[in-house]
């Protein structure tokens, strides 16, 4: 799927699909278009390429350049084509010798001022102002270049990613648009008039200095060399391209990864992907070099100990090992002493090899996943009310929606591809209700403004949805009929006498949740009588002691109201990790098959037997959690590690690590010696998602293909190793291409009846479910009836977590993440994407710091119950008076040594937004880092050539 | 078996029967008790929450007891 390297097509505005399809004649060529269509597009579509500088089909139509100009039989004059419509009829000619003569009197007052130096230019061959010269034969410059020009102007090189040159911008406003209409951030402008106008970042600022997210969308929008990827200005233009998948968040970008020689120098979002349609953010775009980042291992290790050295050995020498130490294990401890954890950074095949081999060849059903501490009580909650474990939606569907309800999420931080198209949304005048303890950028935003900001005390969600639930009852809000019809009239009923009860009344919940009732009760009513409502949802949901019963009383929410099963409506979880959806569908939970299948259904075991030809254990599996408590005792001893850490991203860490250290063996297949590598006994060197083949599934169900682009630096692709690990084990996997292990995914699990690596490459992506009934999959799921027939109203009884703020630990801490670093940072602490965020702060209210003392940039102790650690301080109201807030995407910053192991009651997915703490000013790193920078310095030391013994 | 471990079977079905309904409406809170830990918990687990039910039941929500003695007696 490498091909040769051609910029991607340029309609000239955008696709439009509302209109009556009209026939018009280009240059005698005739074509059929919407009538929304412009002249511009229509003739791209007949394959006549009208010359054009400020048109690109990624923005609306501007009409700045008049480079565009054409003639329109019976119309005077000469409209621009990019915002002259067509109509039927309508018969075009887009050259002639007057046409020729305007544009090239026009194409000269650029050139003007423009540098003539295109050899050596690092746009030169994709250069549109160079290209519109050479069409027209543009052979001279009347005014010469010896006027008032901005020649002179300095660069601006202050981005890591991208240099913004004023010499060779044109001032088409093609990056100030991007950047208003596609990212929503209004970073750039136009400033001065006239000869003085000039593209401007913030306040006359630098691009690093002013509000740039460096999404690259101005990047992209540019038609010259004026902003520019400095991977392209240092290395010039790429050679082939290859269309995969980002790696990054649970949006699922498609990009083009565009190589010179076995090197990608850019990646450009995919203007046909069906989750970004042409955009991207500032992870997916720019930060890719951690793939060929000097800290990757790639040699497997084996030692016998983890204080031993580790040892360089070949493949064979590795896996043997591996197999032998768990064989050894299990015929001591007995077959449930070994397991298995995956990771969501994984392609589906990859995990769904994992699962299968515990299954199978470990014979137990020791199998979980990373979405336990993440997304797992999505999984419970949708599947209990709604009958699927998946979101309603597709991404697009937010174009239609006209109330959005955001709690806990920070979709313009960590999902920002999407929040961009919210964003979008509401600039066109949806209602927005954000439900989140922090002022997250959704509240107050250029153009957009929260109707509706309810500052919840964390850990209180389903108090305040139930609040939400009971004003609509109470109200007379409610959709009868779609309840009447489509939910089950016993459980509607139960729940109704449960939410009417007055203790769910907004004003009974005021003093626990810390919302003034007036605006919940004002938040209820929008929501529910605004038009279509659709709610998205993220981490600040799930990760409570009630994560899954928030989930189920959002859905409840959903139900009530009638705003499920159309566009514009919906459940929508953000999932925070490419692949967590994927993850979850491929049966990496400890007891279920792929297809959310419980191991106890014996039909759906006994076709898994049939085709694995091994019998399988019907008993549910260890979690990740009940793995940890089990090693700590002595029961389980041996974990093989499929890219995920643990001893980062998990919560009190103190725990995870005497449970790893417990550990007979630990196998960890990754990129890098992770943290949760630093205890292991044998390291199998992975492959970075440029380097392998398979298939992520995003939050919207949408199954995409990730694409090899260069060869794996360790000599083999992830599932190549879990296939070798499997066959040393006598599990027989003899795949030749991991096309074959979606063959198999297909036969074996109805939802992905329809997928298969043929159907990805000609729909480009698939949304599952994908079978007879929908061969080109299901972008909106329960339109008719729900998934499991009838909606389920869930009773969601408010229980107040145990962790309390109290005398001793007066502050509640809670966490999230942020927009330039990715989960637990291995990958993007190892890009220029450190340069915004070069360690995790603690974000504290300024009452709350002075009532203590501490002043910006202070070293802070923050105290929990199990732990504490050191973070330098950010003061801040973005955060309520005694709530406190990090991220957690440095491993030095120890924010899992406070997290505690409260967790969700349903699925054990952990507390990390609720931790009771106490802060206060200190001098020093915590005793924990302090011996965990000795920890790490030993381990470092231990790698083969860093010269201990 | 340590005393985290106990202590966090323990903690873990309390919470599940709370959720379930166990100051509201005691016989359904048992039934989907039972039923969960069925479903989503390790055969060892159960075993170990009936073990420690069976000694001192030290901590165990009423429920959850139920349930212990539903399981025994299903045995």
């Amino acid at each position: 799927m490498v091909q040769y390297y051609q910029p991607q097509q340029d309609f000239g505005t955008p696709q439009r699909h509302t209109g009556a399809e009209v026939t018009l004649s280009i240059d005698g060529v005739e074509v059929s278009v919407p009538e929304t269509t412009s002249v511009m597009r229509a003739a791209a579509l007949a394959g006549v390429r009208i010359p054009r500088l400020c048109a690109t089909d990624t923005l609306e139509a501007f009409g700045s350049c008049r480079l565009c100009l054409v003639e329109i039989e019976g119309t005077n004059g000469y409209p621009a084509s990019c915002t002259t419509p067509v109509r039927a009829g309508m018969r075009v000619r887009t050259h002639s010798d007057k046409l020729a003569g305007l544009r090239r009197n026009v194409l000269e007052l650029y050139l003007s001022d423009h540098p003539l130096d295109c050899l050596s230019c690092p746009a030169n061959g994709e250069c549109e102002l160079q290209d519109a010269a050479a069409k027209m034969g543009l052979r001279e410059v009347r005014y010469g270049v010896g006027g008032a020009n901005h020649l002179d102007a300095g660069k601006d090189a202050s981005n890591p990613y991208f240099t913004f040159d004023p010499a060779r911008c044109i001032v088409c406003s093609r990056c100030v648009r991007a950047c208003e209409d596609i990212q929503g951030t209004f970073a750039l402008t136009i400033e001065g008039r006239g000869f003085d106008s000039r593209v401007s970042a913030g306040q006359a600022e630098t691009f690093m200095a002013s509000e740039c997210v460096s999404c690259g969308a101005c990047v992209s929008a540019c038609p010259t060399a004026s902003l520019l990827e400095n991977s392209i200005i240092e290395q010039g233009l790429p050679e082939r391209t290859a269309i995969t998948t980002c790696a990054y968040c649970g949006v699922g970008c498609s990009f083009v990864a565009e190589l010179k020689g076995a090197a990608v120098v850019r990646m450009t979002p995919h203007k046909d992907g069906g989750a970004n349609a042409g955009h991207a953010c500032v992870k997916g775009r720019f930060a890719f070099g951690y793939a060929t980042h000097p800290d990757r291992i790639t040699r497997p290790m084996i030692r016998e100990h983890i204080d031993a050295a580790w040892r360089a050995v070949s493949w064979d020498e590795a896996i043997a090992y591996a197999a032998q130490r768990l064989r050894a294990i299990q015929a001591q401890y007995g077959r449930n002493s070994i397991g298995a954890i995956s990771s969501s950074r994984c392609t589906n095949e990859e995990v769904y090899l994992v699962q299968k081999l515990v299954r199978a060849g470990f014979g137990n059903n020791n199998v979980d996943t990373c979405a336990r501490v993440c997304h797992s009580p999505t999984g419970y909650g949708l599947k209990t009310t709604l009958g699927e474990s998946a979101g309603t939606q597709a991404f697009t569907s937010v174009d239609h929606a006209d109330v959005i309800l955001v709690i806990g999420a920070n979709p313009t931080e960590a999902h920002p591809v999407f929040g961009s198209r919210l964003k979008r949304r509401l600039r066109q005048g949806a209602r927005l209700i954000v439900i989140d303890p922090r002022g997250i950028e959704l509240v107050d935003a250029p153009h957009v403004h929260a109707d509706y900001h309810l500052p919840l005390r964390p850990g209180t969600n389903v108090a305040v949805l139930n609040a939400l639930a009971h004003v609509i009852v109470a109200e007379g809000l409610q959709n009868t009929q779609f309840v009447a019809q489509r939910c089950d009239s016993e459980a509607f009923a139960a729940w109704r006498d449960f939410i009417s009860d007055p203790r769910h009344a907004p004003e009974q919940l005021e003093a626990e949740t810390g919302v003034a009732a007036a605006a919940l009760r004002g938040a209820a009513r929008l929501y529910a009588t605004a038009g279509n409502a659709a709610i998205y949802y993220g981490l600040g949901v799930t990760e409570h002691s009630q994560g899954s019963t928030a989930v189920m009383a959002i859905a409840n929410l959903a139900m009530l109201t009638g705003n499920i099963g159309r566009e514009g409506v919906g459940v929508n979880p953000l999932r925070e990790q490419n692949n967590v959806q994927g993850s979850c569908d491929m049966g990496s939970f400890p007891h279920e098959l792929p297809g959310y299948r419980h191991l106890s259904d014996a039909a759906t075991r006994t076709q898994f037997e049939r085709d694995w030809q091994v019998a399988l254990d019907p008993e549910p599996g260890l979690r990740i959690p009940n793995m940890f408590d089990a090693a700590v005792d002595g029961d389980f001893r041996g974990l093989y590690c499929q890219g995920e850490d643990m001893a980062q991203s998990d919560p009190d860490t103190q725990h995870v690590q005497a449970a790893l250290r417990a550990l007979d063996c630990l196998i960890v297949q990754d990129i890098f010696l992770s943290e949760t590598a630093k205890y292991a006994h044998v390291f199998l060197p992975g492959s970075s998602f440029l380097e392998k083949d398979g298939t992520f599934t995003n939050a919207e169900r949408r199954i995409s293909r990730v694409r090899q682009i260069v060869p794996p630096l360790a000599g083999k692709q992830d599932w190549e190793i879990t296939a070798a690990l499997a066959n040393a084990l006598d599990c027989g996997m003899h795949y030749t291409h991991p096309s074959q292990i979606m063959d198999e995914i297909a036969r074996l699990t109805p939802t992905f009846a329809g997928v298969s690596y043929a159907a990805l490459d000609a729909l480009g992506s698939i949304q599952w479910p994908c079978n007879s009934g929908a061969p080109e999959g299901t972008p909106t799921m329960h339109v008719d009836e729900f998934v499991r027939g009838k909606g389920n109203f869930a009773i969601t009884e408010y229980i107040a977590t145990r962790e309390r703020a109290s005398a001793r630990f007066p502050l509640l801490l809670t966490t999230g993440r942020i927009l330039s670093q990715y989960n637990v940072g291995a990958q993007t602490r190892r890009t220029a994407n450190s340069t915004w965020h070069p360690r995790d702060t603690l974000e504290i209210h300024p009452v709350d710091a002075a009532q203590r003392g501490i002043a910006e940039g202070d070293w802070v102790g923050i105290q929990s119950r199990v732990g504490n650690t050191v973070l330098p301080a950010c003061i801040t109201e973005r955060v309520e008076p005694g709530v406190v807030y990090t991220t957690f995407h440095h491993p030095d910053s120890g924010a899992n040594v406070i997290t505690t192991d409260n967790s969700d009651w349903a699925t054990n997915c952990p507390e990390y937004k609720v931790t009771a703490v106490q802060i206060s000013r200190v001098a020093e790193p915590s005793p924990w880092q302090q011996r965990q920078r000795a920890f790490d310095r030993r381990q470092l030391a231990l790698l083969p050539g860093a010269g201990a013994e | 078996m340590t005393g985290r471990q106990i202590e966090h079977l323990v903690r873990m079905a309390n919470q599940i029967a709370l959720n379930l309904g166990a100051e509201r409406d005691v016989e359904a809170a048992v039934r989907g008790t039972r039923e969960h830990l069925s479903r989503f918990w390790t055969s060892a687990m159960r075993e170990q929450l009936l073990a420690h039910w069976r000694g001192s039941g030290e901590g165990l929500h009423p429920a959850v007891a139920a349930v212990m003695a539903a399981m025994e007696e299903h045995q």
